[in-house]
């Protein structure tokens, strides 16, 4: 019987379906790998297992018996222990106090005991002593430690829970191989133990050397679950890619230009390892990979809301030292995210304030000029097919489409000659999808040349001219002709990582 | 020298409040030559005990990432309801011990209402605590419109007298340390610093985030409270406008002593030391007999001083 078994499990965020059905089931004393791409639902059903989001329907069965944990305290009472992704670390609290955070050693009176916690810390650190790295102690702030080692704290504290069922949710993300070959060592130990283990990663060589059996999901759906030697890797990508059908190809207008707009070279930054390419003009240049490998710190970097550790920029010819938006702005460069409510919009503000802040941040007028600032936004908003009922309408009353609508709006009025969109297109509907499309194509016959980053692969393939694929922080794929299709692009985002930066 | 005291920046970041503490006991010992002698100090220990206590309170619920704009009102409050309750039941000893026993519950009836508004119900904790700091500010017009009344002598004379040789009010200074001693060392003070430092990540390692904050709350009352208390004891009488002053002073306290108004960080031994800072530094612009017109002036600007200090400090912090 196994340990733990979820059929069914389905969830709904606003009008994304997360998960649409889907089953799992973990054996005690073996090591289940769960893999997908982007978006596919499975950190969705490892936070439902955890108690830390709720299933619309399904079920799930510990032991045999029916659960559902309303928060994650009662997940963990049952012996579950999760590490997060995005890690549940206290940064300014010390590398004892975070592994033991509630459960920490007493003495009899009740009152912590730390000469305890200290040597429990430092116990625990010893299993990772040899390759933790230098300046990792019990009393050490988890803010003065590197990206590896906070994950390496991250995995101590889940397992001084002692819990029996354990989900890694990306935790070798961050971790060099000697380091991914401690963790293993420690999980085959936990295994022993009759431990159960859910390890999801995008590494597909990790799934190999590690699980006994592997899940694949699908757009929330399970499509593949097979003992791991009863598969392959092939097996496993082409479940991950589905029908493998070429994306469809947009009819287009535009041709790219042999005219360099944009040359980056080695140019590193947080989550950017030497990234060099050219994007000419007139080009939609696509940036995909699994998430989070580099897409999004690349135009940010480009954009001047990253500092730069090195490499250099050159726009048409020119070179371009990002000190900040502002800067970068009277370059004639744009920047458009898909994360509206952050980067985007001024919700509780008119329509005609969001769309002529760039124009006036760039011309540094004292005082506003209404009627020039429409009449220069009108043609945008028209060629934009954006539906509102009045300029002095506060964004929040449209939709997100409309709302992405705006802020792009906003940046064409500037004219710009590279326009940088990190994923435009996030949660919104199709006919605004459609209605960016094919702005984006126009812009491009007209020159204008278009960085793209898109978590949607089918769009990403379908729009772009050109797509790098990038991989821990690295441009590890270029994708032209005939080799943009989802085999290609998976084959090289889910290669084993080049080594961290 | 730098690296040194960036680590102990680290370490304890009340420092800089102890160095500015210090600073200033040097300066109003050379304005006022009796500072250093035992009545003097012990009147100094008296007159900043109230705004030390409620900085105490207040520090709790500032680790937390929260912040309490209502703990001087709960100061008023409690102080003309303790003197109400024990001159309405006729002074006797049965009514001050009614009287002190109401006084710390009506404290921490407050607080539970913040705690329970701000942690449970999710209301913003600056507009939350103003408004029910307005309400207890409002209530304690009510009970006491103007201030007066009187409790009996053996209040304020044991308030002001002492036991075992030692005075009172150090005897509750030193009680309220060893207090905020026994909670420094509990799981409760670890989860208020998680719950503070990072909310996401305690909610997700099954801290009870909500039930820290009410706590906090509770325990912000419950200093309020004592201030009230040692506030009748100082007066001799109620006043419902008493404790208004002393909340941003508490604020200020907490801040000094290196709290982080972000949470986390921080402690209730800086606190204490805010508090007396804040309170030498009226001594010196007494003593140094500045004009009238230069007092607010010199204060604003040892607060900044202070302040910048302890910013240098966190600056060094986060580079190492």
């Amino acid at each position: 019987m196994p340990i733990l078994e979820a059929s069914g499990i389905r969830k709904q965020f606003g009008g994304v379906v997360a998960l649409a059905g889907a089953d799992f089931s973990l054996d005690a004393g073996a090591v289940h790998a769960l893999i997908g791409s982007n978006g596919c639902g499975k950190s969705t059903l490892c936070k439902i297992i955890a108690g830390s989001v709720a299933a619309d329907a399904g079920t799930i069965r510990l032991d045999g018996n029916p659960v559902s944990f309303s928060d994650p305290q009662e997940a963990a009472a049952a012996g579950i222990g999760v590490f997060y992704q995005e890690l549940s670390l206290v940064r300014p609290m010390t590398v004892a106090e975070n592994i033991y955070l509630g459960r920490e050693p007493r003495m009899r009176t009740g009152l912590l005991d730390r000469d305890a916690l200290r040597s429990q810390a430092e116990n625990a650190l010893e299993q990772f002593r040899s390759v933790i790295g230098t300046g990792v102690h019990p009393d050490a702030r988890v803010a003065d430690l590197s990206a590896d080692q906070s994950q390496l704290i991250e995995i101590l504290k889940v397992l001084a829970a002692n819990p029996r069922i354990i989900i890694l949710d990306e935790a070798t993300a961050a971790l060099d191989r000697n380091q991914v070959d401690a963790v293993f060592h420690r999980i085959r130990a936990l295994k022993a133990d009759g431990c159960a283990i859910i390890f999801i990663t995008h590494r597909m060589d990790e799934v190999f050397e590690i699980a006994d059996r592997v899940t694949v999901m699908r757009n929330g759906l399970t499509v593949l679950s097979q003992p791991i030697g009863q598969t392959s890797h092939d097996e496993i990508v082409a479940a991950m890619v589905g029908d493998v059908m070429p994306p469809a190809r947009r009819e287009r207008k535009h041709v790219p230009a042999q005219e360099t707009a944009l040359e980056v070279e080695q140019l590193s930054a947080a989550k950017l390892a030497g990234v060099s390419f050219k994007a000419r003009r007139g080009e939609i240049l696509g940036l995909g990979g699994l998430h989070g490998q580099g897409q999004s710190a690349l135009l940010r970097a480009l954009f001047g809301a990253l500092p730069l550790k090195a490499g250099s920029i050159q726009v048409d010819g020119k070179r371009l030292a990002p000190k900040g938006p502002r800067t970068v702005m009277r370059r004639s460069i744009a920047y458009v995210s898909g994360d509206r409510a952050r980067h985007g919009v001024m919700a509780i503000r008119p329509i005609f304030e969001n769309l002529v802040i760039s124009l006036l941040s760039r011309e540094r007028r004292v005082v506003v000029q209404t009627e020039r600032l429409e009449r220069e936004t009108r043609p945008f908003i028209e060629r934009l097919k954006l539906k509102f009922s009045s300029l002095q309408a506060t964004v929040a009353e449209l939709s997100g489409g409309n709302q992405q609508k705006v802020v792009l709006a906003r940046w064409l009025a500037t004219h710009p000659s590279v326009l940088l969109l990190d994923d435009p297109t996030k949660g919104i509907d199709i006919q605004t999808k459609e209605d960016l499309y094919s702005t984006m194509d126009e812009l491009c016959s007209q020159g204008v040349c278009i960085l793209l980053h898109s978590s949607d692969d089918e769009e990403l393939l379908g729009i772009s001219d050109r797509v790098l694929v990038f991989n821990g922080g690295r441009i590890v794929a270029e994708l032209t002709g005939e080799q943009r299709n989802r085999q290609a692009l998976y084959e090289a985002a889910y290669a084993t990582a080049p080594a961290a930066a | 020298m730098k690296s040194t005291l960036r680590l102990s920046g680290h370490r304890h970041p009340y420092l800089m409040a102890a160095v500015v503490f210090l600073v200033l006991c040097v300066v109003n010992a050379i304005l006022q030559p009796s500072f250093l002698k035992f009545g003097v100090a012990t009147s100094n220990v008296a007159a900043f005990l109230p705004m030390a206590l409620v900085a105490i309170g207040q520090t709790y619920v500032v680790l937390a990432s929260d912040i309490d704009l209502s703990a001087g009102a709960i100061v008023s409050v409690v102080n003309v309801v303790v003197v109400s309750i024990i001159e309405g039941m006729g002074g006797t000893g049965a009514s001050i011990a009614a009287g002190l026993t109401l006084g710390i519950a009506v404290g921490l009836i407050c607080g539970a209402v913040n705690g329970l508004c701000v942690a449970y119900l999710r209301f913003q904790p600056i507009v939350t605590t103003f408004a029910t700091g307005i309400v207890f500010a409002g209530f304690a017009l009510w009970v006491l419109p103007e201030a007066g009344r009187q409790v009996p002598p053996e209040f304020y004379l044991a308030y002001a007298g002492t036991v075992l040789g030692v005075p009172t009010v150090l005897w509750i200074l030193l009680a309220a340390i060893a207090f905020a001693g026994v909670i420094a060392r509990t799981r409760f003070y670890q989860a208020l610093r998680a719950t503070g430092g990072n909310i996401q990540a305690a909610y997700q390692t099954g801290v009870p985030v909500a039930r820290v904050r009410l706590r906090a709350y509770l325990l912000s009352g419950l200093f309020a409270a004592l201030a009230g208390l040692a506030l009748v004891g100082e007066t001799a009488s109620g006043d419902p406008l008493i404790g208004g002053a002393l909340t941003l002073a508490s604020v200020t306290a907490v801040v000094l002593g290196g709290t982080a108004l972000s949470g986390c960080i921080g402690g209730v031994a800086g606190s204490i030391l805010g508090a007396f800072i804040l309170g030498l530094i009226n001594n010196v612009i007494f003593f140094a007999q500045l004009p009238f017109a230069w007092q607010g002036l010199i204060q604003g600007l040892i607060i900044l001083a202070a302040l910048a200090g302890g910013v240098v400090m966190a600056r060094g912090r986060q580079e190492t």
